[in-house]
């Protein structure tokens, strides 16, 4: 008795923690979206589809496609880590690839709207070197623009996770399909792959969740219609003061999310047991 | 140990509670608003005042600014504070209303000196509500649209000119939405006075009627297509960036920030203003004191201040290039011809007399903005 009072006594700070800052929070928002005036009702989320269907389809495209880039470039990277032959390449890279992660969401935005501008720095540079022509720049920043913002900052991030996967494979088993005469890119894709395909899932889905909830980088450098959900969620807040359809629109990126976290959820468990 | 001790001491003075002869101001709005009252105003009453501090608190740009100064107050109204952390405010128009009926201001107008010389009708209904005595007005901001004569010798001079000009210029108009700051806001706005089927007038000074919100749409399926081939722009600032790097060649802006661009280098001297046929909207910024403001004669002084002749020809027209809050002609005296000629260059004061709208009363408003997100964003 008298040792579960112990174990109790200290689970109950970070109990505390997370029921008061987390589980009433989250549960008043929950509330807050069913709550229509004095009344209870669906009518924020009536509101919410009526308004911005476009936005949330938006989202889910835009993080899905980052998602797929992310992990395309993680792969190559974390791949020729373990992979390429050339040390100083290597060591070089394994330099560089860390640096995005440092660099908050906010500054990412703020870099990439001044660089991908119509006028900005990468189409000056183009036309400087007489790649193009003023007229013939585009600006990057619409949806193009936040997909290269996300891609650019949460690839360190996976393949991080991956190289280290990666690094700790039973090498004999890349030897072995060397010694037949595989070459780097088949030994990447059925050896090696395989083998770290939980780690790049994990990475992959922490990384959807980061992405779902970052608001600086929408608001940097799309501003335009459609954009992302958690720019909304701001507009409704800030310009209506209109907590119900805010509250809404967070449950459905919340329910976008829990998609993608269950199985996370069923991963971590496969691992465990 | 020691140290730290010590520096945890003095940052825990230094963001105590204020000392009796600190002012505290609270504005919504772009930089400038803080930099005003920083730079120019604090400093002024500061000299005036021996021993008084003016703290002053940006709370942001657009109405997301005045909103979170609303919220402050509810918070401490809810709370049942006794001496509130604000002496003065600056808010939007949309949020006099609802603060008045809420009773959290205090009605100073006929306190002050200057409150007679008020006699613009924005002081007494704010966009439906009635606030006469609650507020009074910093100085009037009107949107107008900004234009690079190099790439447009002669522009479209109504709205209705303006969406035929952008089939044959597809991109080369730029706009905010209506996230990004109120020039995008106060352009829609206009577009639906120019092509709303209903009477704009009875947007402007309400009633509110439910019917009335059904005749927009289409103006709205117009202003998607027209959308279409325009440019969005990233804020207020960022249709003025836009047009400075030439990406855009015309836009909403709001004049004040137009010719203050202009006075830093920032943008070419050269681009120019109209205000399009039949109008766009401006509106006031109001100086508010809360009721239970810890100073209330400071601020009623600080107020007395800010909207004195003096001021509001040296801060408001002349350094800032504000249109004057109190009416003209008491400001007109304490100006050089120069300065006040070159608010009225590119918008004479006849343009200004009849193209230049209020705001639609805050239903219309919010109404307007969603129908906005249902029928353009969506």
């Amino acid at each position: 008795m008298r040792k579960n009072l112990l174990a109790i006594l200290l689970v109950l700070p970070a109990l505390v923690m997370i029921v008061l800052f987390f589980i009433v929070p989250l549960i008043a928002s929950i509330l807050g979206a069913f709550e229509v005036g004095d009344a209870w009702g669906l009518g924020n989320f009536r509101k919410s589809f009526e308004l911005y269907s476009g936005d949330m389809i938006f989202t889910v495209v835009i993080v899905t496609v980052s998602t797929a880039l992310i992990g395309i470039f993680s792969i190559a990277i974390g791949g020729y880590l373990t992979l390429g032959e050339n040390p100083r390449a290597v060591a070089i890279l394994r330099w560089l690839y860390r640096w995005p992660m440092f660099i908050p969401f906010i500054v990412v935005g703020q870099i990439l709207r001044t660089f991908l501008a119509k006028n900005g720095l990468m189409n000056n540079i183009f036309v400087s070197l007489g790649v193009l022509t003023p007229l013939q720049t585009v600006g990057f920043l619409d949806w193009r623009g936040i997909v290269i913002a996300f891609v650019w900052k949460q690839t360190p991030f996976v393949t991080l996770l991956v190289a280290g996967a990666m690094a700790s494979l039973d090498r004999s088993t890349i030897e072995a399909a060397r010694n037949l005469g595989a070459s780097r890119l088949r030994i990447l894709i059925e050896i090696v792959l395989p083998q770290i395909s939980g780690t790049l899932l994990v990475g992959l889905i922490l990384s959807f969740v980061t992405m779902m909830s970052v608001l600086s980088v929408p608001l940097m450098i799309n501003a335009q219609s459609p954009t992302m959900l958690t720019a909304d969620i701001a507009f409704r807040i800030n310009a209506h003061g209109d907590y119900g359809v805010a509250n809404a629109l967070g449950m459905i990126s919340l329910i976008l999310t829990t998609g993608v976290a269950l199985i996370y959820l069923r991963q971590t468990m496969k691992e465990r047991s | 140990m020691k140290t730290l001790l010590q520096a945890s001491l003095i940052l825990g003075l230094a963001t105590g509670p204020a000392a009796a002869a600190d002012l505290t101001v609270l504005t919504a709005g772009d930089q400038n608003m803080v930099d005003y009252i920083n730079d120019y105003l604090g400093p002024l009453f500061e000299k005036e005042n021996p021993g008084t501090t003016v703290r002053v608190v940006g709370t942001g740009p657009g109405d997301a600014g005045s909103q979170k100064i609303v919220e402050r107050f509810d918070a401490q109204a809810k709370a049942n504070v006794e001496k509130w952390d604000a002496d003065v405010a600056v808010v939007h128009e949309k949020f006099a209303g609802p603060m008045v009926k809420e009773g959290y201001l205090e009605s100073y107008r006929a306190k002050i000196p200057s409150g007679k010389m008020v006699t613009s009708e924005k002081a007494k209904m704010a966009l439906g509500s009635n606030v006469d005595g609650y507020v009074m007005p910093m100085f009037s901001s009107q949107t107008a649209i900004a234009y690079n004569p190099a790439l447009i010798p002669t522009p479209p001079r109504s709205y209705e000119e303006l969406s035929t000009w952008v089939k044959v210029n597809p991109k080369q108009f730029g706009y905010n939405g209506i996230k990004g700051g109120a020039s995008g806001v106060s352009f829609v706005m206009g577009w639906i006075y120019a092509f709303g089927e209903g009477d704009a007038n009875k947007l402007m000074k309400g009633p509110f009627e439910e019917a009335e919100t059904k005749k927009w749409d289409k103006a709205f399926a117009s202003l998607k297509d027209f959308t279409t081939d325009a440019t969005l722009t990233p804020g207020n600032a960022g249709t003025l960036d836009m047009l400075s790097r030439g990406e855009i060649s015309m836009g909403p802006v709001w004049v004040d920030m137009f010719y203050s661009w202009q006075a830093d280098g920032k943008l070419p001297p050269e681009m120019k203003l109209f205000l399009p046929a039949p109008g766009m909207p401006g509106q006031p910024m109001h100086y508010v004191i809360p009721a239970k403001s810890p100073n209330t004669e400071l601020a009623e002084k600080f107020v007395a201040l800010a909207t004195s002749p003096k001021v509001q020809a040296e801060g408001i027209v002349k350094r800032f290039n504000w249109y004057p809050g109190i009416d003209a002609k008491f400001v007109q005296p304490e100006l050089d011809k120069a300065s006040w000629d070159k608010l009225f260059v590119d918008i004479s004061p006849e343009d200004l007399a009849t193209k230049a709208k209020p705001f639609p009363i805050a239903p219309y408003n919010s109404a307007i903005l969603e129908a906005y997100e249902k029928n353009v964003a969506n």
